[in-house]
């Protein structure tokens, strides 16, 4: 499992300061309804939509990847609306993730083995 | 070893022992040649190994809860058809009449009418006490309930309803009508609870499965049985208690529901309002699923007797009008409910025309056949009543004697009906019929048990569409803004018309769809057709997509339909969430040629077809799908309710 630092910087989007993704899961969310997670009782954060151009985007950030931690605050235990809070910030115009993403091959070869 | 062995050998012997009950049963229903409630128990015995089955494999809690729920009511039952059964047995034995009949008999063995009984807006409040909440720390007690609803042979279950320290009151919105009741009644209610945060795991399945054969053992006695088919019990007690004699609870794992309060309620209780009763509470404050109860239950029961709502008798009648003795009016009289309408004709009636004449029939009336009119053969029928003080009389005729001992029989058996129905004889009481009720077994939910039980998460098409977006990721890495790959133009929403059946793509919905996301998986399918190809010619990649594609193709191969089945299935779970995770083409890219493929995917092949920017404006659609949802999730109570309710999975845009 790859992990890897991304450094997004918000942006302002009228009254908002806006990131560019959108987020799924948490312990208080069913996790088997979620798609990108390889084990589903996994009930961390994902990232379910990431903004054509937006600031994520650029910084790197990917569907599908699972955020660890957000500004050294962790995100694999936390509840859907604890870390939506903790990415946005009021006070905060950069966050700093650290996600996971599960790497191209390894997918491929799983799938592969299950036939 | 020995003990699982022991273990295994007790429920061999507990499933044959139900497998004789069953027989049993069944040998009783054919033996009264009793058809319909024959029928009646090869249903609820159908239904109850459907719930098992059910119980054992789903995950999700609701579901079991759902489930569980079903197999008590099956039980509940199959438990009150097998007394009825007995009963019917034992009057047959005993050459008596079977009690059934509700035809007027004798006249000195009158027998009330029936009538149509109905509960509704059952609420039960609740009274938290500040040291639940120091107990629980915070973390809600949440609880599943139901109510139970018998009365004479039929069950009735409300909706399951999920309780915690959040709610005043647990309210079922059902309104539950039983029809055939006599005024000696008696309606019990019992509320279900099961604590929500149960293991569900049978961690003390020796001890019950022991318990249960033990009792099972005992059914052959034919004294144990009539005290468990007692008809005021409504169902057998969960984890194999006495009444569950005939009909063990099949240990599968899952949720058990316990009986936490009941009352029965009768005749005394109906009233046109609503009305607070007493609720036996039993179990205590130790066990898992104990809520707090106040101690009542409010609802509102109402009777409408059969004298109240059917016409009870109608004929012709003479009717004497005014004081003039010769003044015989022909009419079309109705007897119903508290009234003897007379009608001009009896079309009049059926088009809702107002009546000549309506006479009050009620406890204060009294009827009398009077003396015999010298002009006519027949006796008149005298109806006096009181009206605000003074007295009414009203004489009738009908035109054979025959006819005026029907409608003197009519009256009488009006008359008992009302002193056996009591209040409820007053004013017709409003009884709304409940609307079509769900199935028992519940039906998934957004097609999450669909989900669970057709796409395993092992299922290589979870991955599948997984790897097809970071497929789309790494496109979109390596490369610039172009058009996208060229394998999606495949899926444009009008495809190329082909007469060859193969090639036919379904012009509705699946379009649309994929574009959004799903076009990527047939890819991945036709990789598994031809795991290695990884040819070039686009002539012969097509047909390998479409026909993996198109889940509604007659033509496609066996192989491929159990995977396009389940794929269409998956897909359609994802897009009916609204959700807008895939977006395929955020940096469209280039010639697909270009990038390096790791893998054998079919992908790789390098059809030239070109793209368009149709994917991308369904895109922009799907993504509009997605965000609508959580851009307003955050503000409202809806909110809250969606963040409590373990079936949506929420997606919030930051």
């Amino acid at each position: 499992m790859l992990t890897q630092r991304i450094e997004i910087h918000k942006l302002w989007d009228g009254d908002n300061l806006i990131l560019g993704f959108s987020i799924g899961g948490g312990i208080d969310q069913d996790p088997s309804q979620n798609p990108f997670s390889e084990d589903k009782a996994d009930k961390g954060i994902y990232v379910t939509r990431v903004s054509k151009g937006g600031p994520a985007e650029v910084a790197g950030l990917r569907l599908g990847d699972k955020i660890m931690q957000v500004n050294g605050w962790d995100m694999t235990m936390v509840t859907h609306d604890q870390a939506r809070k903790k990415l946005t910030k009021k006070n905060e115009d950069v966050v700093r993730l650290l996600v996971t993403r599960r790497s191209l091959e390894d997918a491929v070869r799983q799938s592969m083995m299950q036939h | 070893m020995m003990q699982i062995d022991r273990l295994a050998d007790m429920e061999e012997k507990l499933r044959i022992l139900e497998d004789l009950n069953m027989i049993y049963i069944r040998q009783i229903a054919l033996s009264l040649k009793d058809s319909d409630i024959q029928k009646k128990i090869d249903y609820e015995i159908r239904m109850r190994e459907g719930a098992c089955k059910l119980l054992a494999a789903c995950s999700q809690r609701d579901q079991a809860l759902e489930a569980s729920k079903s197999l008590l009511t099956c039980n509940a039952r199959i438990m009150a058809y097998m007394s009825e059964l007995q009963r019917m047995k034992e009057a047959q034995v005993m050459q008596r009449v079977a009690r059934r009949s509700s035809d007027a008999g004798p006249m000195d063995d009158r027998s009330p009418c029936k009538a149509k009984v109905a509960i509704s807006d059952l609420r039960i409040p609740l009274m938290w006490k500040d040291t639940e909440y120091f107990k629980n720390k915070g973390e809600l007690h949440r609880c599943a309930v139901f109510c139970l609803l018998q009365l004479g042979g039929e069950i009735f279950d409300t909706d399951m309803v999920m309780v915690d320290r959040t709610l005043t009151d647990i309210c079922f919105d059902n309104t539950i009508v039983f029809n055939e009741a006599s005024p000696g009644f008696e309606l019990r209610v019992e509320l279900y609870s099961c604590c929500s945060e149960e293991d569900y795991s049978a961690g003390s399945t020796p001890r019950k499965l022991a318990s249960k054969l033990s009792t099972s053992l005992g059914r052959s006695s034919g004294k144990k049985m009539r005290g468990a088919l007692e008809p005021g019990a409504c169902s057998p007690t969960s984890n194999g208690g006495g009444a569950a004699i005939l009909l063990p609870v099949p240990s599968v794992p899952g949720p058990k529901y316990h009986l936490l309060a009941h009352t029965t309620l009768n005749l005394s209780h109906v009233q046109d309002s609503f009305r607070t009763h007493d609720f036996t509470i039993t179990g205590n404050e130790e066990c898992s699923y104990w809520l707090p109860l106040y101690g009542g239950v409010c609802c509102r029961l109402a009777a409408q007797p059969h004298c109240m709502t059917q016409q009870m008798m109608s004929g012709c009648l003479r009717v004497k009008l005014g004081g003039e003795p010769q003044g015989w009016t022909n009419v079309y009289g109705v007897l119903k409910g508290t009234n003897l309408f007379c009608y001009h004709q009896k079309e009049d009636m059926e088009a809702n025309v107002e009546p000549v004449l309506t006479i009050g029939i009620n406890k204060e009336t009294r009827i009398r056949a009077a003396e015999k009119d010298p002009h006519s053969k027949a006796q008149n029928i005298c109806i006096t009543n009181q009206y605000g003080g003074e007295e009414v009389m009203h004489t009738l005729a009908a035109d054979s004697r025959e006819d005026t001992q029907h409608w003197m029989e009519a009256f009488w058996q009006q008359f008992y009906d009302m002193s056996q129905w009591r209040q409820c004889c007053d004013d017709l009481m409003k009884i709304e019929l409940p609307s079509p009720r769900k199935p028992a077994i519940v039906t998934p939910k957004q097609g999450s048990l669909y989900h669970e039980m057709v796409i395993d998460t092992s299922d290589d098409i979870g991955t599948v569409t997984d790897i097809l977006a970071r497929r789309i990721e790494e496109f979109d890495l390596r490369s610039q803004l172009g058009s996208p790959p060229h394998w999606m133009s495949l899926f444009d929403e009008d495809p190329p018309r082909s007469p060859h059946s193969h090639q036919h793509l379904p012009p509705h919905s699946p379009s649309p769809r994929l574009h959004s996301r799903c076009h990527r998986t047939p890819g991945l399918l036709s990789s598994n057709a031809s795991l290695t190809s990884d040819s070039d010619s686009p002539t012969s990649v097509r047909p390998c997509f479409r026909q993996a594609w198109s889940p509604d193709s007659n033509s496609s191969s066996g192989r491929f339909r159990p995977r396009t089945l389940s794929l269409d299935a998956k897909l359609s779970t994802l897009r009916g969430r609204g959700y807008g995770g895939f977006r395929c083409n955020c940096q469209p890219p280039t010639a697909s040629s270009g990038s390096p493929r790791p893998t054998q995917i079919a992908l790789s092949c390098s059809s030239s077809t070109s793209s368009s920017s149709s994917s991308e404006g369904s895109n922009s659609q799907e993504s509009d799908l997605g965000f609508s949802r959580p851009s307003s999730a955050r503000r409202s109570l809806r909110n809250l309710r969606a963040k409590l309710d373990p079936r949506n999975w929420l997606q919030s845009q930051v």
